[in-house]
């Protein structure tokens, strides 16, 4: 039975963990995110505003320094091959995923559980742990230094998560949806491309995304497998700035901000598939 | 039943041929791999020369360097504060976040932001910020009057661990998702009941949540130390494991051996990074009870 004396106690309680839970939340907000925003307003600054009043608004907004960014630099250069190895690699990855997370999700067949552990296991391994074997691998295949050892790579490193997020997607799909369609003559290869791989999109995308965002981001490989211009990403880049931009933070900060675009454009649009793919494997009830 | 088996013969090349892509990439990329630094580790090997087997010398050459020493040594450092710093942040904010104050979902949105920014962008932002002349913390201390703190963070022997540690660990936004996904699960009957019955939110907090998401935090940090012992950007680019060789870590250390051509030194160094994370991963296991295995699964 509730007891109004213990219940009159907690009230002044209650106003200050109101208060205290505001108070971290706001202390929290300003040590994470207002760095960010200081880059972006900083990037928008002239490197005399930079110096002297570093927390002020830019008195008028310099566009000019990423035009600057991408000229100097030859940001344009890395961009686009950042845009090629995340692009054609997270496709390749969802295409050979998608077709094992079938089978696997939607076929009976000896060391089918094997399999599926064999295949998702790999996320327990600190991948900067083969460096050596990936250099073998990649200079061996006549691959190194080019846009197509990076996107190789980075389809097998991501190959786990993705199976993991695809093949529990397909396994959810009702069997029935796909006995009627053998009924109705569907091949192999249709009952996948037109059935299973069109229902579990919501789940291939979740995939893609992850992926999409490993690749862009990715920077010990692309560090230890390429040596040119041809074909460095902008992770490696942002970091011969430093040396280019050496005195010109205006110009430094417009390129970071210039390469963090692309992921966090995918994050506005995409971050409740993000967080619900982030939590769909942690929270089991 | 005779149609069921006559379909999974006419189904099996295909199940091969379905499977094919996945297999030959997982057997190039993670299985020759892990043979490959296993065997490696035992040799001596530049890349050109002949390999040759010297047993055990790269696992006792390397503890009996004092930088692969500090490289571990600080590597637990990392994943020391992970479990003490960065889980517990973000288990207060997911537990705030939880009790779906005004704006939760923002929050959370935001919260998680940084996490899809590249490592390279946040070490190169957090180092200009700890810049000793233009950066902004110094700049901040000068004015709410501690100029006497302001220094060099990234230069000074006692200081540069930690700077470096805090730029990565306030990052805490894939823990504080998965965390405040389990506390959002408990049923708020429990809650409602717990106050009929006078306990306050803080007596709430620590009787029926906490209790409630333990296997979520064993697994928040479980993974925490984990990403703390295959650190290498991070330092890589902030300090480059100066001033004086006070912050390397593993992957550091690997890094240079393989620059140095040392591929039988740099294979020994990723087996040890295996192992110690095995050692620790179990080690906190078997100490906190187990995590729910699929969580492990979600990078």
């Amino acid at each position: 039975m509730a007891t109004p004396v213990q219940k009159k106690s907690f009230s002044p309680l209650q106003q200050t963990a109101k208060i205290a839970k505001w108070a971290v939340l706001f202390v929290y907000a300003a040590i994470a995110i207002f760095p960010l925003l200081w880059l972006t307003m900083s990037a928008f600054k002239t490197n005399f505003e930079i110096e002297t009043s570093p927390f002020s608004l830019p008195a008028v907004w310099q566009f000019q320094n990423f035009i600057n960014a991408l000229s100097v630099s030859g940001l344009a250069r890395y961009f686009l091959n950042s845009v090629i190895v995340a692009v054609i690699a997270t496709l390749f990855n969802l295409f050979i995923t998608s077709l094992a997370s079938f089978v696997v999700a939607r076929e009976r067949f000896p060391l089918r559980k094997v399999f599926f552990t064999f295949s998702t296991a790999g996320v327990l391994i600190p991948i900067i742990a083969f460096m050596v074997p990936y250099y073998i691998v990649i200079t061996r295949l006549g691959l190194y230094d080019s846009l197509l050892g990076l996107i190789i790579t980075y389809s097998a490193i991501n190959i786990p998560i993705s199976m993991f997020i695809v093949s529990s997607f397909m396994t959810s799909i009702p069997k029935e949806l796909e006995d009627s369609a053998e009924m109705d003559g569907c091949s192999f290869w249709q009952r996948y491309s037109r059935i299973i791989a069109p229902l579990a999109k919501p789940g291939i995308v979740t995939a893609g995304t992850f992926s999409f965002i490993y690749c862009w981001n990715e920077f010990i490989y692309a560090l230890l497998l390429t040596s040119s211009r041809g074909a460095r990403t902008v992770q490696l880049a942002i970091r011969f700035f430093t040396s280019q931009f050496r005195t010109d933070y205006a110009g430094l900060y417009a390129a970071i901000v210039l390469t963090m675009i692309p992921t966090v454009a995918v994050y506005i649009f995409m971050h409740d598939k993000i967080i619900s793919g982030m939590t769909a494997g942690a929270v089991k009830g | 039943m005779k149609n069921g088996s006559l379909r999974s013969n006419r189904n099996t090349k295909y199940i091969i041929l379905f499977l094919l892509p996945v297999t030959v990439l997982l057997t190039v990329f993670f299985i020759y791999p892990i043979i490959s630094i296993l065997v490696l580790s035992f040799t001596e090997w530049n890349g050109i020369e002949p390999i040759t087997f010297i047993g055990l010398n790269n696992f006792s050459e390397l503890f009996g360097n004092s930088v692969f020493r500090t490289s571990i040594f600080n590597n637990l450092v990392w994943a020391l504060s992970a479990a003490l710093l960065q889980v517990p942040l973000a288990c207060v904010i997911a537990l705030i976040l939880a009790r779906e104050v005004k704006g939760w979902r923002t929050f959370r949105t935001l919260f998680f932001l940084p996490n899809v920014i590249s490592l390279v962008a946040l070490a190169m932002l957090w180092r200009a910020m700890y810049n000793p002349e233009f950066g902004v913390i110094n700049n901040l201390l000068g004015v709410i009057g501690l100029e006497h703190l302001a220094r060099n963070w990234l230069g000074e022997l006692n200081t540069a661990l930690p700077a470096v540690i805090f730029s990565y660990q306030i990052y805490i936004g894939y823990f504080m998702v998965i965390i405040l996904a389990g506390a959002l699960s408990i049923p708020k009957t429990l809650y409602e009941a717990a106050e009929i019955d006078g306990a306050n939110v803080l007596q709430q907090e620590i009787y029926i949540t906490l209790p409630s998401i333990r296997g979520v935090i064993v697994t928040a940090g479980t993974l925490a130390v984990a990403y703390a012992l295959r650190q290498f950007e991070t330092t890589f680019l902030m300090t480059a494991g100066g001033p004086a060789n006070r912050t390397p870590v593993l992957g550091l250390y690997m890094y240079r051996q393989m620059a140095g051509f040392h591929y039988g030194k740099a294979a020994a160094t990723g087996i040890l990074m295996i192992v110690l994370g095995v050692f620790v991963i179990t080690g906190l296991q078997k100490i906190f009870g187990k995590t729910d295995a699929a969580a492990d699964s979600i990078q």
